[in-house]
Formats: C-alpha cells, sequence, structure tokens
C-alpha cells in the first residue's frame, strides 16, 4: 500500500509549524489528517473564525461522575492548529484522526489527572534525558528540531527522532496497548479517506512524531469495524474554551503543554519574520525591560553582553542559535549579577507571560455558560461584564419600594448567584470586607471580568449544568471530602450564603453522624458558633433555619456534657479551650431554644471540682458569676478555699487567673475577694510567697493602670493606708534591687 | 625528583594533561588561546584525551564552568562570586592555566592594594637618574595582561579599597592604560581579559559598586550541591595535596570522608541531612576547603604522632579545631550537636563521638 505523506512533530512546536505549512504548501494536499479526536470535527469551523485568538483548548468531559476529562490545547505555533488554518485558507478538507473522546475517556490509563495519555510516557523521556546529556531532552529537542534549518531536515529528523524513541521504549511503557489502538484506529481513519478517493500522494497526516514509524508500519493492519465497535465508550461532550498562556505552562507533561509558552511564541515570531536570531534578542530585552519597570537598572550594553555570552554559550554546545537554557543563563549572569532570585520574576514574566485566550461569543457554550449568561441578565448584571474591575453594593433587605416579588428580592439573588460564583472558585466576583455596623444586611463584591473567570467557568461544566447544580455539587463533595466537623459546618455556611438550604440539610446530616463520634470542645464550639451564625441571621436571607436546631441543640448538648472532662488538661491546651468556653456561652445566652441548665451545670461542675485545670476552672466561676449563678458568699468561700495555705501556690494563683479573665470591673468592686487574697498572701512563708508571687505577677499583667488604680484603692482601704500612694507605687517601674529580686525568680526551681 | 617547591602553579602541575589536550585539539581556537573552549571544559570538568584520563579539577556544577568560559570568549571579564572555600580562586587559576598556560599574572588585592599596584609604578632610582623612560616603568601583572593578550587574576577584589576598585573599572570598559609620563598609551591586544574574585561572607570587605560590578559577568558558585559531590572534591583534593606533602600516612577511608562531610554540611545548613532535626550553626564557614585541610591535617597528625591511619582522636582534633573558631558560642553549638546528633547515631559514630567528647 502507498502511505500518504506522514509528518511527525512535537506537539506546541513553533519550528514544527513553521516547517508544516512549508510542506504543506509544497505538497498541496486535498486532505490534511490532525491528531486528535475525530469527533472534535465540528469544531474546526469555529477554529478558523476571525475572532479567535489562541491559546485555546478543547475539552471533552464524561458526562457522568466519577468525571474524567481529556484536554487539547492549541498555541499559535501548534503544528496542528497552523494546519487547520492551512487548509482553511487554501480550501482544503481537513480532519481529526484520533479516537473519538468517548473513546478516549474510557481507556483504563485516562484518569482524571492524566491530561493525556502520552503523559504517561515520561520514563522514555527520563531514558532520553540520560543520552541526550546537557539538562535533558527539553534542550536537546530544542537545540536539534527548533534549531532546524530546512523542512526536509525537520520531516526527515522529527520521523527518525519518533522511532528512536520507540526503541528507547521497547514496547514496556505501560500504556503501550493505547498506543497500538490509536494507530489502528488512525490507519482506519487513513484508509477510510484512501476509500473516499483521495490518493495517498493527496493526504499529509500530522502526528506526533513517536506516531510516524508506527503509522509506516507495514505489517499493522487498520482497525476493523468490529474491533472498534468493541472499543470501551462513555457518554462524553466536548467544548472549545479559552485557555491562557499559565495554564500551558502549568500542565508541563508531554503534549499538554509547554514549560516556556511565551518564549516559544517568541520563537515563532521570529520565523514568521524571517529573522531566527530576534528570538534572542527579544527575549533578553524583555528581562532588561521588566527589571527596569520594576527599579532595577539594567543597561543596553549588560543586555548585547547578555546576547553574546548566550551565543558563546550554544557555541560550545555546538548549537548554532542559544536556547532557552542558554538565554536564561546568560541573564542570569549578565543582568542578575549571578543570581536567579534576581531576575525570576522577570523570568517567569518573559518565558509564561500573560496572554490569554479569546473566542467570540457563541462558540464556547457549555450549558453552564449558557445557564451563567441567563443569570446575568435576569439579575441585571450584564454590565459587570467588563474588564474594569467595578464594585457592587448589595442591601439584602426587601426592597418594599417596588411592586414584584422578583425585584424586591434582586440584590439578595443577586448574592446568593455571586455567593455561588464564590463556592466554584470563579474569580468574577470577590467579596469585600464590610464594617461590622452593617455587616448582616450590607455585602460589597468587586466584580470583574477575565477570560481566566470564562475559563474557570468552562472547568466547572464538568459540576453541573447550571451554576446551581456546580455549586451544590461541589458543596457536597466537600462534604464527603471533609475529615472533620469544622469542614462541614464551613458548607452549612457556604449554602445558606448561596441560597440553597438543600445543601445545608444535607450537610446538616452528615454533621449529626459525625457528631456522634468523638469531638474536641475547641471543635464542637466552632462548629455550633457557625451553626449559631446561621440561625440568626439566616432571616436575612429569607431562609429557614429551623432544620438547623435540632442539630445546634445535639452539638451545644455535648459539650455540656464534655467540659468538665476536658477541663482535664494543660496550660497550653487551655488557652485554647477558655475562648471556646467563652462562645459555647454567648451561643447558650443568643438562643432560647438551647437548655441553659446542662449548661450551668457543666460550668458549676468545673468550677467545684479540684482535679481539674484551675485556670479553667476560675474562668468557669467567673462565667457564673457573671451570669447571676454565683453570689458573692460563694465566691467569698472558694477564694478561701482555693487560696487557703497548703494549697500549691501556682494551682491558687492560676485559678486566680482564669477568674480575673472575664469581667474585672465586677471582680475589683467586691472588697472582701482582696480581703481573702490578702489573708492568703500573709499566711505564705518566704518560699510559698515567692512561689504565688510568679504566677499573681502573670495574672495581673494585662490590668490597665486604671484597673490597678482601683485594686490600690481596695488595698488601701484593707490596709488602712492612703490610696493614691499604694497605687503610685503599684504602677511605678520597679526599682533596681526589686528588678534584682524579681529577676532572681526566673531562675526559680519549681521541681521540688 | 622531590620537588622543593611547597605549591607549583596549576599548569605546571597539570603539564601533561595540558599538553594533551593541546595535541588533541580539533576545535577552532580563540585569539590569543592555546586551546579551544571546549578543551578548556573538558580540563576542568575532566575527561578523557586519547589515552590521557583528564582529571576533574572543579566539581559538581558543570554548567556554571560553561558560563565562566563563555564569558572569556567573549572578552567579558569574569567574577567569581561565592563564600569561602567555593574554589572561587582555584577555578579562576585553572581557567588561566588552561587558556594561556600561565595563571601566574595575578593581583592579590588587599586593604593596602594601591592603583599602581593595578596599572604601574616606577623603579624611583632610575625614574630620578633617567627621567620616565620604558625601562623605569614597573609594570603590573595587568599591563603584562594587556601587552601580551592574555588573562590577568584579581584575588579578592572586595578586600581593595574603592578608589582601586574604581581604577579598574576604567580599564575594563576601555581596555587601555595611558601613561601621561611618557605621552603614550597601551592598548589591550585580543584575548586580554580579567578574572577577579570576591568573597560574600568575610567581615571588612568593601562592598563592590554598581558600576564595576556591571563591567564583570558574573558566576555565583554555590557550595557543593549533595553530600556526595562533596565526598568526591574532599577525595581528590586531599589525594591531590597530601601527595606533595610528605604525610606519611595513608588518605582517609570513605568512611572518614563522609563523616567530615557529613559533620560540615549538617552544621553549615542548620540542620541534619535528612531534614528531621534542626541545628545550630558555628560562626565559621565550614567551607569544604576547610574539611578538606582538616583532613589534611588529620593525616599529619597520624603520619606524625600516630601509626599512619587516621584515629578517631586525630579527626576529633582536627574537626574541634575547625569548628570552633569562637570560644563561648561554637563551643555550645558543638556540645550540643554532639549530644543531640552525633551521639544517636549509632555504633557507626560512637567512637568519633567519644573522642570529640573526650577533647572538650
Amino acid at each position: 500500500m502507498k502511505h500518504p505523506y506522514i509528518f511527525g512533530i512535537r506537539h506546541l512546536s513553533p519550528a514544527g509549524a513553521w516547517h508544516l505549512k512549508h510542506f504543506l504548501t509544497e505538497k498541496n494536499p486535498k486532505l490534511v489528517l490532525v491528531e486528535g479526536p475525530c469527533d472534535f470535527d465540528d469544531q474546526l469551523a469555529n477554529f478558523v473564525l476571525p475572532a479567535v485568538k489562541p491559546p485555546i483548548a478543547v475539552l471533552a468531559y464524561t458526562q457522568e461522575s466519577p468525571i474524567k476529562t481529556i484536554l487539547y490545547p492549541f498555541s499559535e505555533y501548534s503544528p496542528e492548529y497552523q494546519a487547520i488554518l492551512w487548509c482553511h485558507k487554501n480550501k482544503r478538507e481537513c480532519r481529526f484522526m484520533d479516537l473519538p473522546s468517548e473513546v478516549f475517556l474510557a481507556l483504563p490509563s485516562s484518569t482524571p489527572s492524566d491530561q493525556d495519555g502520552e503523559e504517561q510516557r515520561m520514563n522514555v523521556y527520563a531514558l532520553l534525558d540520560k543520552q541526550a546529556g546537557e539538562d535533558g531532552h527539553e534542550t536537546f529537542w530544542e537545540r536539534t528540531m527548533e534549531h532546524a534549518g530546512d523542512t526536509e531536515g525537520y520531516y526527515k529528523g522529527a520521523s527518525t527522532f519518533g522511532t528512536e524513541l520507540r526503541e528507547l521504549g521497547q514496547g514496556e511503557e505501560h500504556d503501550w496497548p493505547e498506543i497500538l489502538v490509536r494507530e489502528a484506529f488512525m490507519r482506519r481513519k487513513i484508509q477510510e479517506a484512501i476509500k473516499q478517493g483521495f490518493a495517498p500522494e493527496e493526504i499529509v497526516v500530522v502526528t506526533g512524531a513517536y506516531h510516524t514509524a508506527g503509522l509506516l508500519d507495514e505489517s499493522a493492519q487498520p482497525m476493523s469495524d468490529a474491533e472498534f465497535k468493541s472499543l470501551p465508550r462513555l457518554g462524553a461532550d466536548h467544548t472549545l474554551m479559552p485557555y491562557s498562556n499559565y495554564r500551558l505552562s502549568t500542565r508541563s507533561g508531554y503534549g499538554a503543554g509547554n514549560k516556556a509558552p511565551a518564549y516559544y511564541a517568541l520563537l515563532w515570531e521570529g520565523m514568521i519574520n524571517d529573522d531566527l536570531s530576534l528570538t534572542a534578542r527579544s527575549y533578553l530585552s524583555r528581562i532588561a525591560g521588566y527589571q527596569r519597570k520594576n527599579g532595577n537598572p539594567v543597561s543596553s550594553a549588560q543586555v548585547i553582553e547578555a546576547v553574546q555570552l548566550a551565543g558563546a554559550l550554544a557555541k560550545l554546545r555546538g548549537g548554532k542559535r542559544p536556547a532557552l537554557r542558554d538565554l536564561r543563563d546568560a541573564a542570569v549572569t549578565c543582568l542578575g549579577e549571578g543570581r536567579f532570585s534576581e531576575i525570576n520574576l522577570a523570568v517567569a514574566d518573559t518565558e509564561i507571560g500573560t496572554a490569554i485566550g479569546m473566542l467570540p461569543d457563541g462558540v464556547s457554550r457549555t450549558s453552564i455558560q449558557e445557564d451563567f449568561y441567563r443569570k446575568l441578565k435576569e439579575l441585571k448584571l450584564d454590565k459587570y461584564r467588563s474588564i474594569t474591575q467595578q464594585d457592587l453594593a448589595l442591601d439584602l433587605r426587601e426592597n418594599r419600594k417596588v411592586s414584584s416579588q422578583k425585584s424586591a428580592f434582586l440584590d439578595l439573588n443577586r448574592s446568593f448567584f455571586l455567593h455561588r460564583l464564590r463556592v466554584l472558585s470563579i474569580s468574577f466576583a470577590q467579596q469585600q470586607g464590610v464594617s461590622q455596623d452593617n455587616a448582616t444586611y450590607k455585602e460589597v463584591w468587586s466584580v470583574r471580568w477575565t477570560p481566566e473567570a470564562e475559563i474557570e467557568l468552562v472547568e466547572a461544566a464538568l459540576k453541573g449544568d447550571t451554576v446551581a447544580q456546580a455549586a451544590s455539587f461541589c458543596m457536597k463533595e466537600r462534604v464527603e471530602q471533609s475529615s472533620n466537623m469544622t469542614g462541614v459546618a464551613k458548607v452549612i455556611e457556604d449554602a445558606f450564603d448561596c441560597g440553597m438550604p438543600e445543601v445545608a440539610v444535607y450537610a446538616t446530616a452528615a454533621l449529626q453522624a459525625m457528631a456522634v463520634e468523638a469531638a474536641s470542645l475547641v471543635e464542637l464550639s466552632n462548629v455550633a458558633h457557625s451553626l449559631s451564625v446561621v440561625i440568626q441571621y439566616g432571616s436575612i436571607r429569607q431562609l429557614d433555619p429551623k432544620p438547623l436546631i435540632p442539630i445546634l441543640q445535639q452539638i451545644f448538648y455535648r459539650s455540656c456534657l464534655i467540659l468538665p472532662t476536658e477541663c482535664s488538661c494543660d496550660d497550653e491546651a487551655s488557652k485554647a479551650i477558655a475562648p471556646a468556653i467563652d462562645r459555647l456561652n454567648s451561643i447558650a445566652l443568643a438562643h432560647d431554644f438551647l437548655d441553659s441548665n446542662p449548661w450551668i451545670d457543666a460550668l458549676t461542675q468545673t468550677s467545684d471540682r479540684d482535679d481539674l485545670n484551675t485556670k479553667l476552672s476560675g474562668y468557669a466561676m467567673a462565667i457564673l458569676l457573671e451570669r447571676g449563678f454565683a453570689t458573692g458568699e460563694s465566691l467569698q468561700l472558694e477564694v478561701q478555699r482555693r487560696l487557703s495555705r497548703g494549697t500549691p501556690a501556682e494551682l491558687g494563683a492560676g485559678w486566680f487567673e482564669g477568674l480575673a479573665m472575664k469581667n474585672r470591673y465586677s471582680l475589683i468592686a467586691r472588697l472582701s475577694l482582696w480581703e481573702s487574697l490578702d489573708d492568703y498572701l500573709d499566711a505564705l512563708d518566704d518560699e510559698e510567697f515567692k512561689r504565688a508571687l510568679i504566677f499573681l505577677r502573670r495574672a495581673f499583667a494585662d490590668f490597665t493602670s486604671m484597673e490597678k488604680d482601683s485594686i490600690a484603692e481596695n488595698l488601701g482601704e484593707i490596709w488602712g493606708l492612703n490610696g493614691q500612694e499604694i497605687s503610685e507605687t503599684l504602677n511605678a517601674d520597679l526599682g533596681g534591687e526589686e528588678k534584682e529580686l524579681v529577676e532572681s525568680l526566673d531562675n526559680f526551681d519549681f521541681d521540688f | 625528583m622531590k620537588q622543593e617547591i611547597l605549591r607549583l602553579p596549576a599548569e605546571q602541575l597539570f603539564q601533561k594533561e595540558i599538553d594533551a589536550l593541546i595535541a588533541a585539539e580539533k576545535d577552532p581556537i580563540p585569539t590569543g588561546w592555546k586551546m579551544s573552549p571546549r578543551s578548556v571544559r573538558t580540563y576542568i570538568c575532566g575527561g578523557k584525551v586519547g589515552r590521557t584520563v583528564i582529571t576533574p579539577k572543579y566539581i559538581g556544577h558543570e554548567r556554571l564552568v560553561e558560563i565562566a568560559i563563555a564569558t572569556l570568549v567573549t572578552d567579558r571579564a569574569l567574577l567569581l562570586i561565592g563564600e569561602p572555600g567555593t574554589a572561587k580562586s582555584w577555578l579562576s587559576e585553572h581557567l588561566c592555566a588552561a587558556i594561556n598556560g600561565d595563571s601566574t599574572k595575578v593581583i592579590q588585592g588587599t586593604a593596602g592594594t594601591t592603583e599602581e599596584q593595578l596599572r604601574y609604578s616606577w623603579n624611583y632610582a632610575m625614574l630620578l637618574a633617567q627621567g620616565p623612560s620604558e625601562e623605569a616603568m614597573l609594570k603590573s601583572p595587568v599591563f603584562h595582561a594587556m601587552e601580551t593578550g592574555t588573562i590577568a587574576r584579581m584575588e579578592e577584589i572586595s578586600r581593595c579599597a574603592s578608589e582601586v576598585q574604581d581604577a579598574l573599572i576604567s580599564i575594563l570598559s576601555e581596555k587601555r592604560i595611558s601613561v601621561p609620563e611618557l605621552n603614550t598609551e597601551i592598548a589591550a591586544k585580543k584575548g586580554f581579559s580579567v578574572i577577579a574574585t570576591a568573597n560574600t561572607r568575610d567581615k571588612g570587605v568593601n562592598e563592590m559598586s554598581a558600576a564595576l560590578k556591571r563591567r564583570f559577568n558574573i558566576v555565583v558558585l554555590p557550595a557543593p550541591a549533595d553530600l556526595e559531590s562533596e565526598m568526591e572534591i574532599v577525595r581528590t583534593r586531599v589525594a591531590q595535596l597530601s601527595a606533595g606533602l610528605d604525610l606519611n600516612s595513608s588518605l582517609p577511608v570513605d568512611e572518614t570522608v563522609e563523616k567530615v562531610c557529613t559533620i560540615f554540611r549538617e552544621l553549615r545548613s542548620g540542620e541534619t541531612l535528612d531534614r528531621r532535626q534542626k541545628v545550630k550553626g558555628t560562626s565559621g564557614v565550614l567551607s569544604t576547603a576547610e574539611a578538606i585541610s582538616l583532613l589534611c591535617n588529620s593525616m599529619a597528625l597520624a603520619g606524625s604522632f600516630g601509626n599512619g591511619e587516621i584515629s578517631e582522636e586525630d579527626l576529633a582534633a582536627g574537626l574541634q579545631g575547625a569548628i570552633i573558631k569562637d570560644e563561648e558560642k561554637d563551643i555550645v553549638a558543638w556540645k550540643e550537636y554532639l549530644e543531640n546528633v552525633m551521639k544517636k547515631r549509632g555504633s557507626k559514630w560512637s567512637g568519633l563521638y567519644k573522642a570529640c567528647k573526650d577533647m572538650l
């Protein structure tokens, strides 16, 4: 059988694109077959629309969960893209020729993380890296292929490269069966074209260099109808989407991306302008330009030196022109004072760049995009679809001046919509912090439409057909993946923000299941706080918080039960528990439906028991005092008990520290308390006093001088002295001798 | 034949290798050079020419060597920057040895270096007797290098006062030195360049001006990237050094080299090699060069007072001398390292641990 021309390329290779264009012009084929799922043929017409600006990508995805995807990015300098453009310009037929995406997605090796089956062949490249020397196959490829001077050389070189690569892999790549299936299918497509009346020499096949040997193999057969039918399939959709250089650079695997898209664009520019040295000049000048813009003076002389150095480095390696590696090293040496860190931002800007692709309206329309634009219109947000950033203030309350229900809650619905986008990480709108006094019914968003957001939107298409569905899917997924209650509680908050009570109910059920299992007091208090906020402010969002009440009750009750035992902890842990107790207390006060008896019981128990962390016992006492469940007398008794002789001084002082953490004024006002404290200190012997002093100093450390004044007055009264004088003594800085005494306490040995 | 010179210049030490490279030369040779840039790379990074094995002189960062050579090809001056002991002078000497076959045109930068030492000065007796003449001139190494189209070396450039550094600026940008006394000027021949070295860490150095830095292509030499390459460097250099020193001791075994490099790397980076534990650093730099001299030192101890094999005690003495530079602080750091890291390393390290402990 006669073979058509098989032009081996590397995806995203400027030289490949350039030589392919020449090759096509020279051979003038009637049909061009391009590697890429054959069901993408319906997108070919869109590729060539005048308003299309690469990078763009075709995304294929399964219709049902678990979602699998494959992505085919195209850059200006993608050989495939140039081939499609050439066909359009010369009115030739163009077709994709790889397995349909529904088969691709069902192949065992296509997992969500593996965007392109070819990425799997990296181990072959690791082998190649070793043989290529230098820093691996990237530079090797650039020196040998990207700098190839003539089309014939590239054509033959790529084919040899692919053949060698196959031999290196020796059919041991784990996706080898997949490669064979794909090549059989490609042969089938070629055969099909020939049957349709295209002569082999009228066909040019554009495929990865790796496949050239496979397609030319005489012994291999095209895939038969029966074989094609027996292939596994998954229901799949696909869409054209805008893409960005940044995304190209993050998917660094073979074929799926490239590490320096903007640099490769410079190579392409050099080729189409017929000035190959342009790449080096422009690369280095751009780095210099970036440095200058950011306040680092770089002279033109330095750029000239860098161009020369890059040339010398390339020569040392036998290259004709500097490769990326030479250019970067030259930039570091001449523009960065030998340090990469000096120019790393400039390098990122020059090599990756910020280019973002564009598609004309209506080309990329997944159902979620349609839903999105419909919603924008519905919510009168159309005018925010602009590249300049605008602020949008929302008042969530009902607008009583308007007639229809719909416009009365326009802002609320906008808020729901924007929150859903936030949950989906679509960067269309960012919520701004608002001042506290109107936080509950006011929201401020800064809205800006970027192509990045469009890309994120298309990616969200994998999660659902509408924004609401996708948000719901996303939150449910978060619930499933949450290992702790805090994560689930956050979902409940989000669900209320998004106006999606059904998700909140779903998350609540999950929360209920988790609450049965052991959770710490701190975690419970956080979750209870989230729930409490939603219940308190849910009505602003016109949502019924009732389904949340039982779970809050359950969590609250559980907190009461574990409070005393949780308080048996060291001082380090108590730092987190004290705020948790405070949170729970405010929650108890905020909601009538919570039974406060168990809470008071738990606090009383915590306050009374001697075997718990004394600071927390003191703190519990303070709360009881504040809420009026402990009287002056019981305080008096407790002080005497806690501060009696024989109790280790640090425990007594710790308890006092806890007590003083809350409502200090009422403490200060109780004269009896200070009398007890005075008695206690009097009763201590020297050694004990020293110990107590350390802890009491700590307890009083964050009292303000006003507070200290008041304490001084109390003490003055007890001792019958002038309060003013005592206050002065107390607030004065320590004298030299006193300082020494106190400092000597720092080395106090507690281990006896 | 026993050599009497303590340290021969590189081009004499490695004469055979240089000759072999020149004999086998195939690539074009830049004006003023003795061999092609590729051969220079082979000379420095090691390889084989015909049957002659070229020993690697600089191990680890081949790309930096390439950048340095490419810089000199483009007539630019080269500045090697790095912490103490990262083989700056070593590399500069070997570059000159390979390119010119002469590494001796060198100015040692100090705080006392004057502008005259950089340009030219006079034989004053002759100057007074005959007036200014070419014979009465004392030419600096830089002057000589310009005349012959070769490379001059400037060591420790950051130790020189700033006016001396400034003098270099005009030489590097104009590539000529004027001699007003003789109403003439000398222009550099093709092949002239300067390799300067500068230290980033030492105290008492002068900041280099931006203008001076712009005249140079700067290559920063890092500490060896990993334990293996550092061990390789230490092993080769100790073998080379001790060969010329009659130490009467056998070379350190791999285990000893590994221990020294491990300790140095850990104290240098402030964490253990497995990155599990933080370690307090010391005031000294603990460079690879110090590890090399430490081992030679231990060999001397073993050869002169021991049985010719490095014992744990010899090593401990060397370690303590190298690590404890600032009495108080370093002793604390070293003690902590011994107790927290070395003691827990098991039997392989217990001998060294005990020896170090006894020494304190």
